[in-house]
């Protein structure tokens, strides 16, 4: 009896290892291709083991491509996205989760039917709204800054202008940041700020010294989540941003891919693992909160 | 305890805190939404004539969508691509891969991180990827290895576009739906399992009456969150087809970008968008509903 059991559980555990072993290739296999090409002198479209390794490709990224510029503008206007998020959710979600008031509740309904709506569907009248923006801004800026106002637009213009992008991510990500800080409030007793109000601490005072300190794991979670789509998103910037100056890595890659006539695999796959890089950081930080987010309809 | 007033003062005070959520999601979020169903019934077009001067047509681009075999063939797509990456492709290599890994195994770290890996790839890089290992013929990764293994080959997404567009999406997946599910497995008291065993159950019988039924709940939620984030992928299939060949792998969101960039027929591509728009909702509301949010 005892033998035939552990028969069957050599058996098993034999299957689940197969299972995974067979899964995992499936899921690693496109990360090797490129891994490799981008360190191969002759990358090839298949996956082939380097002719000799280089790092060449990296070079021409930052060297003969605007990796650099790329790289700059994906940091600074998703961590831009990122901190208007922290800041603008964490304020909301301590009032969403501390408030008794009648708006509450369709209030925390539609950011969970908002998350739902698909952004391909918001685009046009998000960008004809856009667009009006940036007419009347441009009509105030050009007669002020005259020959600087492409450089003023490209900053804080609407469209095809780091403001338009950053203010767009930010609304995109604030409902499921808005949520997150909510639950996570609710889980913070309100001990601390009774206490702080016997104390006679204003609003402003229990939320520096009282409330941003318990809420850094939640904030944390929020952050990661916003950067982390934020960082992934392909629509938006091709959608707002077309001066070769505002280009980010997702464009720089796309549009690398698309001269035809001269596809070089090395070059792109470097591009591709730069982009990669800061993804999988965020990511592996973001892994422990995966769960607990998932009911705010969190995914990938 | 607390007085009135200071209650009072102290709601005013959160409505003030929540002003800068509220704005934002106002105007870059409900407001388009909204005028998406206004331009839905206009001519509005980024380039020629009805660029000038829109006029309202009515209910007129809602005929012709729906008299548009392009359009009824992109619901298809997106229903096709939804039910076999979400609901069948993901969950069911997540699943297998959850079951797996259970219990403390040698390497567990080392495979769920390997599995949860495609998740963490932007789309476009994932996109990318897979054309290395599907594009080019008997040049492609895929067609290299069924040629070792002495199977044969093909031109993967130029004849089997929708299947390969799907396992790709099904790939991206796959962790998400484990991470969820092991944590709906982790749920169920080990004790059911001894008492299943003492009944002599064998390993179907408590897969079949044990598991299933008690990870109900988390599969019914988990599908309805990845159906809902499905139909909105648009990157992955855009870097990867941009719809094509043909209209083959044309979900809605890439339906719904050629109608408005790339022929910049605004109107029209609104009409498709409150198509999508409500069919999104649909599901969000029965989300919201199966979820029970205790708000």
């Amino acid at each position: 009896m005892a033998e035939v059991r552990s028969s069957r559980t050599v058996l098993t555990s034999i299957t689940a290892y197969g299972t995974l072993i067979v899964i995992s290739i499936f899921c690693l296999l496109p990360f090797v291709w490129m891994a490799l090409a981008s360190v191969d002198s002759n990358a090839q479209l298949f996956l082939k083991w380097p002719d000799s390794w280089t790092l060449d490709n990296y070079s021409r990224v930052f060297n003969k491509e605007d990796g650099y510029r790329w790289f700059g503008n994906s940091l600074f206007t998703v961590l831009s996205a990122t901190i208007l998020v922290i800041i603008i959710s964490g304020l909301g979600g301590y009032a969403l989760s501390r408030s008794r008031a009648w708006w509450k509740q369709p209030f925390l309904y539609a950011i969970l039917l908002i998350r739902v709506l698909p952004s391909t569907a918001l685009l046009v009248p998000l960008y004809k709204i856009l667009l009006g923006f940036n007419n009347a801004e441009g009509a105030v800026v050009r007669p002020l800054f005259g020959s600087a106002s492409r450089q003023v637009m490209q900053i804080f213009g609407f469209i095809d202008g780091y403001l338009g992008l950053i203010i767009v991510l930010t609304a995109g990500q604030l409902p499921l940041a808005l949520w997150i800080m909510k639950v996570f409030f609710d889980g913070v007793p309100k001990d601390f700020e009774e206490a702080a109000i016997l104390d006679g601490a204003t609003l402003v005072q229990r939320i520096r010294r009282v409330l941003i300190p318990l809420a850094l794991p939640g904030l944390a979670a929020a952050g990661l989540f916003t950067f982390m789509s934020a960082w992934g998103d392909f629509l938006l910037p091709l959608i707002l941003l077309s001066s070769a100056e505002l280009s980010t890595l997702p464009l720089g890659l796309f549009r690398a891919f698309l001269r035809v006539n001269e596809i070089d695999y090395g070059l792109l796959a470097a591009i591709a693992v730069v982009y990669l890089i800061p993804a999988v950081i965020a990511f592996s930080f973001a892994r422990r909160f995966l769960v607990q987010t998932f009911s705010g309809g969190v995914k990938g | 305890m607390i007085s009135d007033a200071f209650q009072k003062r102290r709601e005013r005070q959160m409505l003030l805190l929540l002003l800068p959520a509220l704005l934002p999601l106002l105007i870059l979020v409900i407001y388009p939404a909204l005028y998406s169903v206004y331009l839905s019934m206009t001519n509005e077009a980024l380039t020629g004539v009805a660029a000038q001067r829109p006029r309202f047509v009515g209910a007129a681009n809602y005929f012709r969508l729906f008299s548009d075999a392009r359009f009824w063939n992109s619901l298809f797509v997106t229903f096709v691509f939804v039910v076999g990456s979400a609901i069948i492709g993901q969950f069911v290599l997540g699943f297998i891969s959850a079951i797996a890994l259970r219990g403390r195994k040698v390497g567990s770290q080392v495979f769920g991180a390997a599995i949860l890996l495609p998740n963490a790839a932007p789309e476009v890089v994932a996109g990318f990827m897979w054309i290395s290992m599907l594009a080019g013929g008997d040049h492609a990764t895929l067609s290299k290895i069924m040629i070792a293994l002495g199977l044969p080959w093909a031109d993967w997404l130029q004849t089997f576009p929708l299947f390969m567009v799907t396992m790709v999406n099904t790939w991206r997946g796959i962790g998400t739906a484990m991470i969820l599910l092991t944590a709906g497995l982790a749920a169920i008291p080990s004790e059911v399992y001894e008492a299943a065993r003492m009944d002599g159950a064998n390993a179907r019988q408590t897969f079949m009456r044990i598991t299933l039924p008690l990870m109900a709940p988390t599969i019914f939620l988990y599908m309805l969150i990845s159906t809902v984030s499905t139909i909105s992928v648009f990157g992955l299939v855009y870097a990867l087809t941009r719809g094509g060949p043909g209209n083959a792998t044309e979900v809605i969101s890439v339906y719904i970008y050629n109608q408005s960039f790339t022929t910049f027929q605004l109107g029209y591509g609104a009409a498709g968008a409150v198509v999508a728009l409500l069919i999104s909702l649909l599901f969000g509301i029965s989300y919201v509903r199966a979820l029970r949010v205790q708000v």
